[in-house]
């Protein structure tokens, strides 16, 4: 009979990592992502003929190296839409299926966090990490003059990889003081120093604007600009731009992830937890082979821990504490007709009208927050600070509801042509790579 | 509530049926509490498609009651609770093959019986409503049912601001000593002259020895689409032979697809003999697609973006249970009304409210009542001791 595979869905670092070690181990492994190549977000790879923007190169090239010379299978501009109680995982787009794996292994990664703020829905406004993945695609900077704002390290990366690329932006808008900060900064491994360094280097040089303590407080469209206001606290100005990269941060990629009483489930890299590149690698490498023992001896695997990923999780914690701001407590100011949800355009005034403390049921029912196709993955977030006392505290982990499937939507078409699993032999042999 | 702190009635159950009942007690002058362990609308009436359908009803007294339900629920939407939550629209059934064509012939004969309320507008083939896919045999069109989602009712009948509310609170005893009932909420109690117990799925915790059994039906939503607007709901003619039939007889479950007002598709459902609302799959989700596909082929460009599980509460013989609770003399249940509470909820909870304020219930409708009194167990509950 079939060996049935384990399912890995998303291939950058800790997938890529988990498969190789599982392989190597003798289990059948399928691979998934929606790319068109493997990468993820961090090592996206150009389109064929353009450019790449390389980013620690030989880290991935190593890597991809090794999982091509294994029995690893592919299947690439394929979504998981997401697994069901039964431990049935649907796939749809090229691969298009449901299967019965063994176990499942959780690699989406991590997702941008963008605070509502009157205007960023408009066209023209985008979230920082989607212009870098575009930049990364393309191997070219986004035209015109583009502005960064929000928070986090995310946009003196992309400032000074614009810059590289003969765009740089008109101007970085931190609400962070992260230059106040050098005895913490200098606690940061030298890694993330010498990281640092290189794109402040270009910045400086190209005379590229840092506004730090400053918030991008709203946008309007005028003709075809975006004139931003930004707002020090004390003082306000305003800054016209072709185009506005927004970006507050990230977060765990977990909505529409589901746990299954009938398989093994284990996330790993940033979907488990945001830590960044070194520990995506980390976590998937050790992810794989604690899987694999797991299999072996009929055990539930347990999530990786280890030096490296401590050390990372300090640096994170030093990055956060560098970046600290009181950028959320803006969400009760807004103007009551600011967008929280997108998808379905509901509005600040729109959860006012829910009374003090609405809960989920209230929020997702009557509100309509959650209930897009996002399932809240974006504004999940904004809700809970909003209808929050203390908007600057942590949030609960899913204040829109418990995840369930689809984790992306399905389109119905697909789901006609995705035959049921009946436990045959999978499509394309192993060690095919499309 | 009175100077002892004794309230004239307490609804357990924030959900459509008692939601009403609080309503239309406070209507009537009485002081009035309504205890949910959740909150409003929580369990199956949150989880509702909205279908205030007669034709769905089984023959007898549950399509009387329903016609009833249905002519009063749009008086209560003329300027009443239910003003935002009701929409009037029309229905379609479709079938193909000679067992569902006769489901149809039935139902015609059923509607016709009832009166006017709900009237047969046309019966043709596939032509008679644009868009419906061309395998289809048959196709009548209804006018007269309507659309109210659960949660929405809930919400028109809750405005009424004399209903003192307690959630969430689970009831955790109900005792009855004289002319009182005392409602226990954990730590709290409630003291009422009446209860109406409007229990759905949590029946069996307070009444072990009823058939109320949970029943579980996965829903799903699409996304919206500018093209293939359907203007009611295209309901197969499957689920007429399903409602008089055990779940386990159907093999698949029948489709109905029920436009939202928000330009999105709700697709349902099924009929399983458990109560996880958790228990969603990939492989019924594709059967139900397939089948409403062929019924309406503009659903093919149409994604999937929420999928979910509603747990009715369902009585054996496939009656809902309305009357004097077993073992108390001020208590009177409304409950197991599996799909059809939404329908039914306006005219249990004026009836229910009636009853509890001591009035006999409308005489048209006494007949009926009388066939949903729990009593009709009562002889399964003497046989079981």
């Amino acid at each position: 009979m079939f060996n049935p595979e384990i399912l890995i869905v998303g291939a950058g670092l800790a997938g890529v990592a988990a498969a190789t070690e599982l392989a190597r181990a003798g289990h059948p492994v399928l691979i998934v992502d929606r790319a068109a190549r493997a990468g993820g977000a961090i090592h996206r790879q150009p389109l064929p003929g353009q450019a790449g923007v390389a980013t620690a190169a030989a880290r991935w090239n190593r890597l991809i190296a090794e999982a091509e010379a294994l029995p690893i299978r592919w299947a690439f501009e394929t979504r998981f839409n997401g697994v069901d109680h039964q431990g049935t995982a649907l796939l749809t787009g090229a691969e298009n299926r449901m299967l019965r794996p063994k176990a499942l292994i959780l690699t989406t990664g991590a997702r941008e966090a963008v605070r509502p703020r009157p205007g960023w829905t408009l066209p023209g406004v985008t979230t920082a990490g989607a212009a870098q993945i575009q930049l990364k695609t393309m191997g070219a900077a986004p035209q015109g003059r583009v502005v960064l704002a929000g928070s986090g390290p995310l946009l003196i990366a992309l400032g000074a990889q614009m810059t590289r690329l003969k765009n740089p932006p008109v101007a970085i808008v931190e609400a962070g003081r992260p230059f106040a900060h050098p005895l913490t900064s200098l606690r940061l491994p030298l890694g993330y120093l010498r990281e640092a360094a290189g794109y402040m280097a270009t910045l400086l040089a190209a005379r590229v604007p840092i506004l730090t303590g400053t918030r991008l407080a709203a946008i309007r469209a005028e003709g075809e600009t975006l004139v931003s206001t930004l707002t020090d606290g004390n003082t306000s100005r305003e800054i016209v731009a072709d185009m506005v990269c927004l970006h507050d941060g990230i977060r765990r990629n977990d909505i529409g992830l589901t746990d299954c009483p009938a398989l093994s489930v284990l996330r790993l890299g940033d979907c488990a937890e945001a830590l960044g590149a070194r520990a995506a690698l980390e976590a998937g490498r050790a992810g794989g082979r604690a899987m694999a023992q797991a299999l072996a001896t009929g055990t539930t695997p347990t999530a990786p821990n280890s030096p490296l990923l401590d050390r990372e999780r300090a640096a994170q914690a030093r990055l956060a504490r560098i970046y600290a701001h009181d950028d959320f407590a803006a969400l009760h100011s807004l103007p009551s007709d600011t967008v929280i949800c997108r998808c379905e355009g509901r509005t600040l005034d729109d959860l006012r009208a829910l009374g003090p403390a609405p809960r989920t049921r209230e929020l997702r029912l009557l509100g309509r927050f959650g209930m897009g196709p996002c399932q809240g993955r974006f504004c999940g977030e904004w809700v809970a600070r909003a209808i929050s006392d203390t908007p600057q505290a942590p949030v609960p982990a899913h204040p829109l509801g418990e995840p369930r499937w689809p984790a992306a939507p399905i389109a119905v078409a697909d789901l006609h042509a995705a035959a049921p699993d009946t436990g045959a032999a999978p499509p394309h042999p192993h060690g095919v790579h499309e | 509530m009175n100077a002892e702190g004794i309230y004239d009635a307490v609804v357990i159950g924030a959900g459509v049926v008692g939601a009403s009942s609080a309503w239309h007690l406070a209507q009537a002058g009485l002081s009035v509490a309504l205890v949910d362990a959740e909150g409003p609308a929580a369990a199956a009436s949150g989880a509702s498609d909205g279908a205030v359908s007669v034709a769905s009803k089984k023959p007898g007294p549950l399509a009387r009651l329903a016609t009833a339900s249905l002519l009063y629920t749009r008086d209560l939407a003329q300027g009443g609770p239910l003003s935002s939550a009701y929409h009037p629209r029309p229905s379609y059934i479709f079938g193909t093959g000679s067992a569902e064509s006769a489901a149809i012939d039935a139902l015609i004969a059923k509607l016709a019986q009832l009166g006017t309320a709900v009237r047969l507008r046309a019966d043709g083939d596939a032509t008679l409503l644009p868009g419906v896919g061309t395998g289809i045999d048959r196709v009548v069109a209804l006018e007269g049912e309507g659309h109210m989602p659960g949660y929405a009712a809930v919400q028109g009948y809750l405005r009424e601001p004399r209903i003192d509310r307690f959630w969430p609170a689970p009831v955790t005893a109900l005792e009855e000593s004289g002319s009182e009932v005392r409602i226990v909420l954990g730590t709290q109690t409630l003291r009422a002259k009446r209860v109406i117990a409007a229990l759905g799925t949590a029946t069996p915790r307070l009444f072990p020895t009823l058939p109320v059994l949970p029943r579980a039906g996965q829903l799903f939503v699409t996304d919206r689409g500018l093209a293939g607007q359907l203007p009611g709901a295209l309901t197969s003619a499957a689920y007429l032979l399903a409602k008089t039939t055990a779940p386990s007889v159907l093999p698949k479950p029948p489709v109905v697809i029920d436009p939202l007002a928000t330009g999105q598709y709700l697709i349902g459902s099924t009929r399983e003999d458990h109560g996880d609302p958790t228990r969603v799959d990939f492989e019924t989700l594709r059967e139900l697609m397939l089948r409403a596909v062929e019924a309406w082929p503009a659903l093919r460009a149409r994604r999937v973006i929420r999928a979910f599980a509603g747990v009715r509460a369902a009585v054996s013989d496939g009656l809902p249970i309305v009357g004097s609770a077993p073992g108390y003399e001020r208590v009177l249940l409304a409950t197991g009304f599996e799909g059809d509470g939404i329908c039914l909820s306006a005219v249990i909870g004026r009836e229910a409210a009636r009853m509890t304020a001591g009035l006999s219930p409308d005489a048209a409708l006494a007949a009926d009542f009388a066939a949903l009194s729990p009593a009709r167990f009562a002889q399964v509950q003497e046989g079981a001791a």
